[in-house]
Order: structure tokens, then C-alpha cells, then sequence
């Protein structure tokens, strides 16, 4: 098969250039990791500008690109509530009320909040799932740059999964999460300079939102008029997507995910990891310009999405075609730079997380307690490096799920979704006793896999499979609720001194030092207030 | 115990800075892309550009790009004069 895109020598040297600065990066902070707190958390050193886009970019990876403007080419303008009702809502709750409990009590990773809030057995479960879910999104990620080189440029599956992991492996063995992070932020300037111009030009093309609305179907243009039912091209409903998306998906993944929380928690002091998600949260607002504009302009430009009834797998190469229709040599290989500075970084946050994760919370908790920080630091990096091994591996898992975004919500709502009933209980009620959190976050656990079971078997129906993720997603936390509240009730309470700092009501109120102008609570105010606006002029 | 940890909160504040001025890389990484963009545009056909649809795509983003880079480079030596 001829590739989808002729490359020239312009267009390499601009990728060249891109994987240069990043080895150079991870080079210059090789001297800086002297500790493990260097290499886990940046020495807790970075300015909220930094950790804020890393926080956004970490979750920008070229799946995510590449899966919602199919997402938008299939469902229309509704993919924004992925962005407006699925993120900014969370953002604002981790910045203003959970931040100062991860922050504030020290804590390294998400699973060490849990062993503290209730017991080891939490930890161990959280850690060890987290781990192997981490691993499996950056096979994930491996897999759709793969898949995306092979389209393009006609590279082999197997050859530039080895050539990204190793250049992976070098500026995360060198700088550790620093690279990862400073790689993220640079990512965001490329992938916005990458794609403006297919936004610009498509718009150009089509006649701007009035070609949309003279030449696509209605209910592609609306993101909440046709949620009444689930009669829609979502195929959810109202409660589906406010409950099961906005709510309990959303929440769980911003609020106790280790890969975005590890950004914050690497921020020089706690205004500024509060500030972290809310900065983000601001051009997260924005991501639908540059993913359901080309989503939608692909309908209308591209011949391969005239006809109905393609396969899902299709929509996945919208974005590719729409860079050859539009874009000329020079120009392409900088989008081609931004995709593959996404799909890197994506991979390289959840190297990041599991090195981190793996070393505090499991090698350090379970197999070699108590030894130096300097022998953590040397397990970190091999950790790097037996993580990237294993995504590799799990390249070949991916291959049989046709729909990457699918699939990525389908993990989600097995280890998350739960997961946030254990947290919003342990944060805001002193009630919660250990085992109540160890068996509601497994029953949370069980009860999502075993709704995934029955709707596969045909006991269960939605109207898409996205609906059964989003409703999986609710019951999973609902049932994580419930039983940690009723086994609390049963067990022995913990004494309220040992709670001190990881429970609101008993950790003093963090004053606010700062003049008003930088205090997160005015700013995340903000951000709610434009998302609603957003909302009812895309009704 | 409060108090202590804002005390050891305030030295790692104080004490360092982050490993790198992560603005010089991110400049000079844009501007070197703005000026090869850019003089690419000058010199390719306009052909070439029959596809974004008429538009010296190279030429125009490769300013853009040279415009921006050299404002992170602008903003990490003024810095940088100020605090040394």
C-alpha cells in the first residue's frame, strides 16, 4: 500500500528538529536528579504555567486527538461535551477542594493519599490496578502512532513502535518527570500551530458555522437538544452523559487520575498546584477549535465521508486525510511534529506515572521496604525502562479493539469511575473507615467489570456502546458509594487526629495568601462560568 | 506541624528555581521552525499551494512561528538580565 502522505526533506528536518530538542532537553536535566523527589516530582519546583499545560497536554495525546476529531466527524458538535461538561467541571473541584489534601499532606502519588486516608490494602489494590492501567494507555498510545506512521508514511508497525519507545526511554531515563513534563508543554504550542491551519482553511472552504449548518445533518450541530432522548448521534441520553460522562467519568479520571495529579503535585508550592488544573482547564475549553471543527469539515470536504455507513474504524484517519487535503510540504511536517510530540508525550506521562507509582507504592511498599533514596532513584529508572518493554507488549492487545476512544473508556470506567466514590467519601466525610474504602473501591471495581460482562453477553442493552461505558461508569461508582458508606458504618471509626490534613472539616483552612487576582477560587469561577456559556450558545 | 511544613514549604520555594528556563528551548526550537518555514515559502512555487487553497501557508506561518519563538526568547534574556 503507497503511503497516504509524500514526506520531503523540509518536512524530516522539522520532525528531526523536534526529536533533537527533546533528547537535548532530556540531556541538560540529567545533572538535576540527584534525589527521588527529582525525578519523581520535579523537586516540587515548577512554576503553575509549566504544570497547568503539562497537565492539559498529558491528557492530549495523539489517541485523543486523533479519536475525537473522529469522534466529531461521527457524532457532530455533541463531541464537545467530552471538553465542557467531562472536564471542566472536574478540573475546577481537583483545583479548589481536593488539591489542598493531595498538596497539602505531602503525599508523593495518588495511591500513597489512600494509604494514609485509609489502609494499605487500598493502596496496594489502587497501585497495582493504576499500574497496569497505565501501561496498557501508553501500549495504547504506542499502537496509535504506529498505526498513524504506517497510513503516512508507510512505515512498518514494528519500526516505529522500537524508534518512538527508544527516544521515550532516553529523555525519561535522563530527566524523569521534568522531561516528560517540559516535552508536554512544548507538545502544546506544536499541536495548536500543527492544526490551526486545517481549522482555518476547512473553515474557509465549507463558508463558515453557516456551511456547516446548509450542509450537514441537524442534530450534528447541537450538543444538547437532542439528549432527551437517547435518539441521538451519541446514542445517550441526558442522564447518561451528565451522570455517567460529566460526572463520575470526569471526575475520576481528573480528580484521582495519578498521571494528570502528578503534574500539580510537581508544582513549587500549594497555591500553585491549585492553581495547576485551573489554568489548564482554560484552553482545555478551547481543544474543540482545533479537533470537532476538522471533525466536522471532514463530512463535507473529504469524498472518502460523503457516502453513510462507514466502518468506525474509518473515522479514525480523518485527521490524516484532512492534512493531505490541505496541507502543503513544510507546513505538513510540522502537524506531523505536533502528532508525534502528542503521541510521545502521552506515552511519556504514563511512563512517568507508572516508574513513579511503581517504585513508591509497590516496589518500595512491598518488595524493598526502607531503602536509601538513592537506590529508588536507580529503581525508577529501570522501572522506565521494564515499563516501556511492557507497553510495547501490549501493542499487540490493542490491535484487536477497533475503536481506540472506546476502548480508553472502557478501561477507564473499570479503575476510576469507582474510584472517585472512595475519594469524594474519604475527603469530605470522616465517617469513612478503612475497610469501608477497601471493599467499596473493589466492589466499585467488580461491579463495573461485571457490567461490561453483561452487556456483552447480550443482558444488558444500550443504544450504543458508548451509553453502556457511560451507565457502566455510573453504577460503578454508585456501587463503590454505597458500600463504602455501609461497611464504614459496620467498622471501627479512625481517630479524627489521624485524619488531620486529609479530610475537610479537619485540616485547618488554607488561608489565602495571595492577592485575589491569583487565588484559584476566582479563576475556576471563571472557567465554570464561561463552560456554561459555552454550553447554551452550542445548545 | 503546620507551621513547619509552610516553613519548609517556603525554603523549597525560595532555595530553587525549576532545573531549566524551559522558554529558551521552546523559542528556539519555534523561531528555527518559523525561519526554515519561512524561507521555504519564499522560494517553493505557488503550485505547491493550489491545495491550502491558494495561501503561501509556508511563508505566512513560518512569521507567525518566528514571531512567537522570539518572544520566548525575548522573555527568558530579559529575565535572565534581571536576575543576574
Amino acid at each position: 500500500m503507497d503511503p497516504v502522505i509524500a514526506l520531503n526533506a523540509v518536512d524530516y528536518a522539522i520532525i528531526g528538529g523536534y526529536i533533537l530538542v527533546m533528547i537535548f532537553v532530556g540531556y541538560s536535566l540529567k545533572k538535576y536528579m540527584k534525589t527521588g523527589e527529582d525525578f519523581f516530582l520535579s523537586g516540587r519546583s515548577l512554576p503553575s504555567w509549566i504544570t497547568g499545560l503539562a497537565f492539559l497536554s498529558a491528557n492530549l495525546g495523539a489517541l485523543e486527538v486523533i479519536g475525537m476529531v473522529a469522534n466529531s466527524a461521527k457524532y457532530g458538535i455533541a463531541t464537545v461535551h467530552f471538553y465542557w461538561v467531562g472536564a471542566i467541571p472536574a478540573m475546577v473541584f481537583l483545583g479548589i477542594f481536593m488539591m489542598p489534601f493531595y498538596y497539602g499532606s505531602r503525599v508523593r502519588t495518588v495511591p500513597e493519599y489512600l494509604k494514609l486516608r485509609y489502609n494499605e490494602a487500598t493502596r496496594g489494590l489502587n497501585a497495582i490496578s493504576f499500574a497496569i492501567m497505565t501501561v496498557l494507555m501508553s501500549g495504547i498510545s504506542l499502537y496509535a502512532m504506529a498505526l498513524l506512521f504506517k497510513l503516512m508514511l508507510g512505515w512498518s508497525l514494528t519500526g516505529s513502535i522500537l524508534f518512538a519507545a527508544v527516544v521515550v526511554l532516553l529523555y525519561v531515563f535522563w530527566g524523569g518527570l521534568s522531561s516528560s513534563i517540559y516535552n508536554e508543554v512544548i507538545q502544546f504550542f506544536l499541536i495548536w500551530l500543527g492544526l490551526l491551519p486545517i481549522v482555518f482553511l476547512g473553515l474557509k472552504e465549507v463558508g463558515g458555522f453557516s456551511g456547516f449548518v446548509a450542509k450537514l445533518k441537524e442534530p450534528l450541530l447541537h450538543s444538547v437538544k437532542y439528549l432527551g432522548t437517547s435518539n441521538n448521534p451519541l446514542g445517550v441520553d441526558w442522564f447518561g452523559v451528565v451522570f455517567g460522562l460529566g460526572f463520575v467519568l470526569s471526575f475520576g479520571y481528573w480528580t484521582t487520575d495519578f498521571l494528570v495529579v502528578q503534574r500539580a503535585l510537581a508544582s513549587k508550592n500549594i497555591n500553585s498546584a491549585r492553581m495547576t488544573p485551573i489554568i489548564a482547564s482554560f484552553p482545555k475549553m478551547l481543544v474543540p477549535i482545533i479537533v470537532v471543527i476538522p471533525g466536522l469539515v471532514a463530512l463535507i470536504v473529504l469524498p472518502e465521508f460523503s457516502q453513510a455507513g462507514l466502518p468506525a474504524t474509518e473515522y479514525n484517519s480523518a485527521l490524516i486525510l484532512l492534512m493531505k487535503h490541505y496541507l502543503p510540504n513544510g507546513i505538513l511536517g510540522l502537524a506531523i511534529t505536533a502528532l508525534l510530540a502528542s503521541f510521545m508525550s502521552g506515552m511519556a506521562g504514563n511512563v512517568t506515572a507508572f516508574n513513579t507509582i511503581w517504585t513508591y507504592d509497590i516496589y518500595g511498599t512491598y518488595i524493598k521496604k526502607g531503602k536509601s533514596d538513592s537506590h529508588y532513584l536507580k529503581m525508577g529508572k529501570y522501572a522506565t525502562i521494564f515499563g516501556i518493554v511492557i507497553s510495547i507488549g501490549t501493542t499487540y492487545i490493542v490491535r484487536s479493539f477497533p475503536n481506540l476512544m472506546d476502548y480508553m473508556q472502557l478501561v477507564f470506567s473499570f479503575f476510576n469511575a469507582p474510584l472517585f466514590g472512595t475519594f469524594l467519601l474519604g475527603m469530605f466525610w470522616r465517617g469513612a473507615t478503612a475497610w469501608g474504602g477497601f471493599f467499596g473501591l473493589l466492589v466499585g471495581i467488580l461491579t463495573a467489570a461485571g457490567h461490561y460482562i453483561l452487556y456483552k453477553f447480550g443482558v444488558l442493552h444500550y443504544a450504543s456502546d458508548m451509553a453502556a461505558n457511560f451507565y457502566q461508569a455510573w453504577w460503578a461508582w454508585l456501587a463503590d458509594f454505597v458500600v463504602t458508606i455501609g461497611v464504614s458504618l459496620l467498622t471501627k471509626k479512625r481517630d479524627p487526629a489521624e485524619l488531620k490534613g486529609l479530610v475537610f472539616g479537619l485540616t485547618p483552612r488554607t488561608k489565602a495568601a495571595v492577592r485575589w487576582l491569583a487565588r484559584p477560587e476566582v479563576w475556576g469561577s471563571l472557567a465554570i462560568i464561561i463552560a456554561v456559556i459555552l454550553n447554551i450558545i452550542f445548545w | 506541624m503546620n507551621g513547619k511544613i509552610e516553613a519548609k514549604r517556603q525554603h523549597t520555594e525560595q532555595g530553587k528555581g525549576h532545573f531549566l528556563d524551559l522558554k529558551l528551548p521552546i523559542g528556539w526550537l519555534l523561531s528555527a521552525y518559523g525561519v526554515l518555514l519561512g524561507i521555504y515559502g519564499l522560494v517553493t512555487k505557488k503550485e505547491m499551494y493550489e491545495k491550502s487553497l491558494g495561501f503561501n501557508l509556508n511563508l505566512a506561518w513560518g512569521v507567525l512561528m518566528l514571531v512567537i519563538g522570539a518572544g520566548f526568547l525575548l522573555t527568558a534574556f530579559l529575565k535572565r538580565g534581571k536576575d543576574g
